[in-house]
């Protein structure tokens, strides 16, 4: 029904939206989720052809296109085939005529009824949205905000458009009208087409069965509702959802690092993004298919940079890892959860080549690895339970984190003694001279843990596999590592292999969970899913022995 | 505003109308009577009439009870007497009221609906150069006081074309009737309407204007254009009805004026109205008429303030007596 | 808050405008002396001449040269115009920033008068007043001002109103310090731009109002006013004369009111900041 092509709009020298392509098929009802400013509401304006701005490309409704109509013929298609239902601000009504005039009269202007008809099927509009009857002579400042969008709503449909753009329809309303308007949205005719605008990924997922992401002025990513929240395929889309506080995911909270800027060059997000190569910078990405969805990004979407298939290690008689296939997409956290002894370490030494695997292989980005070299190690790195072990007590602080550039022969002294110490503030460590040259018997075990992902991080690696990292620390210091790896995800697109025997902690700090029992995953998933929705039993049990504040009789405080 | 508040506001301003109405005469040295009536007026009157008058208006008591007096005749309706025109004050002006109230009647009606109109048009199409015209010239005409466009008019119109009436309101003696009575009643006034419309068309014109700026701003503006109506229903259905109410708000205040300017252009045109009666009686200083004048021009303007107030909240129903 | 008032009418070509023409008005009246050779009040000649060289406009039927009584006519309006103005914002900022500082029951019976008084037809009661008492040019000033700072103490009251509330004044109160410092040193400084635009429309009014009471002939008749001008003026329409003797005023007195209001007009963007944003308009 609805086609758009290359849709540029600008307003003077802001270029507002930026070649956005966009498909709507009968009876289809696509949310279009866009941060503020990034020209959603521009858009349906530009549909309906309200936007004082220079509009180019193409936009086909029924397979007319619409901008190369006369004003006056676009007159006639508005609100008789497209209508919008204005975002609910005050004053978007006429103040000086009732509601029921103003829903009347797009019938009587467009010649559709006399009258008398048309004030009957505005009061028959107006009960179908929920408004009582007395309230029809009502003037817009006398209506509440739920009773104003019903009044928006019902006029909307006065002439049975074809097409019905929704600018934010559930914002600013109560719960209880939220979800009664909700109802009455799914209940309007099948062959209407629906366009919903909103930021809020609520809004969109009750709404919708098909979404779209704006972002920059384009689309960068369109597919089946429930299949884009649950996984994203481009890397703003995962973020959006990461930063959206909801009632289904589980992982705490991350932002997306930088601002939105509109005069970038290539894909706008590309200052932003973690997973960036030159050709992001030079070049817009169109919109092509990859994996069942649409993406517009270089890298088909979410690059997944490990990948092992059918590893497998046994210790003598001992399967240690049976048959493991697994993946890490970049900038994700995949937490591996098991006991001890369920061979999770194990499947880690492998990965990073401090055991030969017995069976199976392992790729780094689509490439095989065989022998581990120095670009290995700059891509993945490790840090240990025990940071205390793993660091050389003969090294202070800055020689430490120094030593992974002097082993790949990285700089000149200077520069690597610059890295290091930015890495060491990255971690939140003092950069004094006095704590650069302490040694770590000197440190405390949070302290101690941060110079080994300074150490680690200093490469610049792209996976960070972390095996119990906070096994050894306090809760609370614990508690801050895990922040301080979710913030370098946020800010460097690190990935994480989080190696953990507590549930608790993991759903926290991942996007993924993979439940590992005497060597074999038996279960893997959304984060959210494995812990609301657990398929196995030991899933299960490891769900109800995790930690929990009991009451006194045994059950759990818990929401 | 409540309805309480309005009528202490009224009252108040009615109250200083009486006072200034009853000290004035009574500051100015000399004889009260001689202040009351004039002192041409003074001569014609017998001792015996001027006993009289002085009991009536207690000038011999404490200014309190002259006060009273004078309160008590004005509720009676007696105005005074002129000694110029020999009749009641009140018959004198109720004779000249017919011609200025058809006179200011019409150009206030002109005024505000040719202003709300073109200051429709004027903000519909701002900074074209329709608007831009529209507007300085406007803003120079309002610029030229009533009298001296009226003079301007009287000369081009009257003494160099001849196509309109030097004077008055009627040809004198032409003992018409019907039509033609009508016709040449419109030919006496046009002029005069001319000059006071065109004189007061501006303060319509950018009040108008002015709100349709903001209200063309508006978010239900852009909900009018969704819905496809046409320009005509944009620019008067929605924005105009939107525009035209502060106007309606100063409507009792622009009696006042355009009355005010009736007194200069009925001067300027000889035309029979109470302005001319003023002028008049300012030169024979035949108080009594000023004052009678002073009283219902200034009540006038009051009560016509006040009815709109009551009515504004008919035609904007975001605003409400407040109870 | 922070809109220049001078960009404010720099910007706009109505605004230029109107200050070139009073420019020049101001310029008329200063240099009456020096532009004009005989005293306006005096006869100088016969009466009702044709201009000549030595009587640029004439002679009116006294015999007083007309251009003379135009320049020093200027002088009487200005002189009127911005007594009133001044005085009249004076009084409107008295009693605006007490009223909206002291508030309470003060706050209300000022409000009540002030109302009141904008009810009221102003040119009617000056009429009614000058009609006993020959104002002469202080007592019309003292007048007018008495009867038009009630429009500019509303405006004011409501811009103290909202300024009060402002952080930086409650900070100084935090200090102890009074009302009237306050009022002073915090509120009117920020209250520049209503002054002016205020004093803009008082100046205008008094202009229009000391001629047209000259014009009806009860002005004060030792004052050179174009109002006399062309009340005399007037008499003799049937003759030529009113082509330099009722025409000159007439323009004159026109072109210092239009030059106020388009002056006014671009300082009223200052007042309401959504008329801003046209180059001319």
């Amino acid at each position: 029904m609805l086609e758009i092509k290359d849709l540029r709009v600008s307003y003077g020298s802001d270029v507002i939206l930026n070649g956005l392509d966009l498909e709507l098929a009968d009876g289809e009802t696509l949310a279009i989720i866009g941060e503020s400013g990034t020209g959603k509401t521009t858009l349906g304006m530009s549909i309906m052809r309200l936007a004082e701005a220079r509009v180019q490309g193409s936009i086909r409704f029924k397979g007319q296109e619409l901008l190369s109509l006369s004003e006056r013929e676009m007159q006639a298609i508005r609100w008789n085939r497209i209508a919008m239902v204005f975002q609910n601000v005050n004053n978007v009504l006429n103040p000086v005529y009732s509601i029921i005039d103003q829903v009347a009269e797009p019938m009587t202007e467009h010649k559709l009824r006399k009258k008398g008809e048309a004030r009957a099927r505005a009061a028959e509009l107006l009960a179908q949205f929920g408004l009582p009857q007395k309230r029809f002579s009502a003037y817009p400042h006398q209506l509440s905000g739920g009773e104003q969008q019903r009044a928006l709503l019902a006029m909307a449909l006065a002439n049975d458009p074809d097409l019905l753009i929704l600018d934010e329809p559930l914002s600013s309303l109560d719960v209880t009208t939220r979800e009664e308007l909700c109802a009455l949205l799914e209940e309007i005719d099948g062959h209407r087409a629906k366009l919903v605008i909103t930021h809020d990924l609520d809004t969109a997922s009750r709404l919708s069965e098909k979404l779209a992401v704006l972002y920059g002025g384009r689309i960068i990513e369109i597919g089946p509702t429930r299949e884009v929240l649950r996984q994203p395929r481009h890397p703003y889309t995962r973020a959006l959802v990461r930063a959206y506080p909801n009632m289904t995911t589980v992982k705490d909270l991350q932002g997306i690092k930088g601002r939105m800027n509109r005069l970038v060059s290539g894909c706008p997000f590309h200052p932003r993004c973690t997973q960036a190569v030159e050709q992001c910078s030079r070049e817009i990405p169109p919109l092509a298919r990859s994996l069942g969805r649409w993406v517009a990004c270089h890298r088909g979407g979410i690059v997944t940079l490990l990948s092992v298939a059918d590893l497998s290690k046994s210790f003598d008689s001992l399967k240690a890892v049976d048959s493991v296939s697994l993946h890490i997409e970049a900038g994700e956290t995949l937490a591996l959860v098991g006991q001890s002894g369920s061979g999770k370490t194990t499947l880690a030494k492998i990965i990073i080549g401090l055991h030969p695997p017995s069976g199976g292989t392992v790729h780094l980005e689509d490439k095989r690895v065989a022998r581990r070299g120095k670009d290995f190690y700059k891509r993945v790195q490790m840090i240990f339970q025990n940071p205390g072990e793993s660091l050389s007590h003969r090294l202070s602080v800055l020689e430490l984190v120094m030593e992974p550039m002097e082993v790949q022969e990285i700089g000149t002294k200077e520069q690597r003694r610059q890295k290091a110490a930015r890495t060491i503030e990255e971690v939140e460590l003092p950069q004094t001279e006095a704590f650069l040259n302490t040694y770590p018997h000197h440190l405390s075990g949070g302290e101690l843990q941060r110079v080994a992902i300074a150490r680690a991080l200093v490469l610049d690696p792209e996976l960070l596999i972390a095996d119990e990292p906070t096994a050894f620390l306090d809760a609370s210091v614990a508690a801050k590592i895990l922040k301080l790896l979710l913030n370098l995800q946020e800010r460097r697109g690190l990935s994480l292999l989080y190696i953990t025997h507590d549930i608790a902690a993991a759903r926290k700090v991942s996007d993924r969970i993979a439940v590992m029992l005497e060597g074999r995953i038996i279960e893997e998933g959304p984060s959210n899913e494995i812990v609301t929705a657990p398929r196995q039993a030991y899933t299960r049990r490891l769900l109800s022995s995790a930690s929990a504040l009991h009451d006194f009789d045994n059950t759990s405080i818990s929401h | 505003m409540t309805v309480k508040r309005s009528l202490t506001t009224y009252g108040i301003a009615f109250l200083f109308i009486l006072a200034l109405n009853f000290f004035l005469p009574r500051m100015m040295p000399g004889d009260p009577l001689m202040a009351i009536y004039g002192d041409e007026a003074l001569v014609a009157m017998t001792p015996a009439l001027k006993a009289h008058l002085v009991t009536r208006f207690a000038l011999d008591q404490p200014l309190w009870q002259q006060f009273g007096a004078y309160i008590s005749t004005l509720f009676r309706g007696d105005m005074g007497w002129s000694y110029f025109y020999n009749a009641g004050v009140f018959k004198v002006i109720m004779g000249s009221l017919p011609w200025t109230l058809l006179v200011v009647g019409t150009s206030l009606v002109l005024s505000t609906l040719l202003g709300i109109v073109l200051g429709i048009e004027s903000g519909w199409r701002r900074g074209s150069r329709t608007d831009r015209a529209l507007l300085t010239g406007l803003m120079s005409l309002n610029g030229f006081p009533d009298f001296f466009l009226g003079l301007v008019l009287l000369i081009v119109f009257g003494v160099l074309l001849g196509v309109a009436p030097l004077s008055g309101a009627l040809t004198p003696y032409a003992g018409l009737s019907g039509l033609a009575l009508v016709l040449d009643v419109l030919e006496h006034m046009a002029l005069p309407v001319a000059a006071l419309t065109a004189a007061y068309l501006a303060g319509g014109y950018l009040l108008t204007r002015n709100t349709m700026i903001t209200v063309l701003k508006s978010p239900f503006m852009t909900t009018a254009r969704a819905k496809g109506l046409s320009q005509k229903a944009l620019k008067y259905r929605h924005a105009g009805r939107n525009s035209m109410l502060p106007v309606l708000t100063m409507t009792g205040i622009w009696l006042g004026r355009v009355v005010t300017g009736a007194i200069f252009v009925e001067l300027v045109f000889a035309y029979p109205g109470v302005g001319q009666l003023t002028y008049q009686a300012l030169l024979a200083r035949d108080y009594p008429v000023i004052q009678g004048v002073f009283l219902m021009v200034a009540i006038s303007v009051l009560v016509v303030n006040f009815a709109v107030d009551l009515l504004y909240p008919k035609l904007d129903p975001r605003v409400s007596y407040a109870r | 808050m922070h809109v220049s008032l001078k960009k404010e009418i720099k910007q706009s070509y109505i605004g230029q405008a109107g200050l070139i023409i009073l420019l020049l008005v101001v310029a008329l009246a200063v240099l009456a002396p020096f532009l004009s050779q005989y005293n306006p009040v005096q006869q100088s000649a016969a009466s009702l001449l044709s201009p000549s060289p030595s009587h640029w406009l004439g002679t009116n039927q006294v015999g007083q040269d007309i251009w003379s009584q135009l320049l020093y006519g200027a002088r009487t309006s200005l002189l009127v115009g911005f007594g009133v103005g001044i005085l009249g914002v004076v009084l409107g900022i008295i009693f605006g920033v007490s009223a909206a500082l002291i508030g309470g029951l003060y706050d209300r019976i000022v409000m009540r008068i002030v109302d009141a008084f904008i009810v009221i037809p102003m040119i009617v009661v000056v009429i009614l007043v000058a009609a006993y008492i020959r104002p002469d040019l202080a007592v019309l000033i003292l007048l007018l001002a008495l009867l038009s700072w009630q429009g500019a103490a509303r405006v004011i009251r409501a811009q103290a109103l909202s300024l009060k509330e402002m952080g930086h004044i409650n900070a100084s109160r935090t200090f102890g310090a009074s009302r009237f410092y306050l009022a002073w040193r915090h509120i009117v400084p920020d209250l520049g731009p209503i002054l002016l635009v205020e004093f803009i429309y008082g100046v205008r009014r008094a202009v229009f109002i000391e001629a047209g009471l000259a014009f009806l002939g009860i002005g004060d008749p030792m004052l050179v006013s174009w109002g006399t001008m062309m009340h005399d003026a007037m008499k003799f329409s049937y003759l030529n004369v009113w082509q330099w003797w009722l025409v000159p005023a007439g323009v004159a007195l026109s072109l210092t009111i239009i030059g106020l209001t388009f002056v006014s007009h671009a300082a009223e963007s200052v007042l309401d900041p959504r008329l801003r944003g046209g180059a001319v308009a």
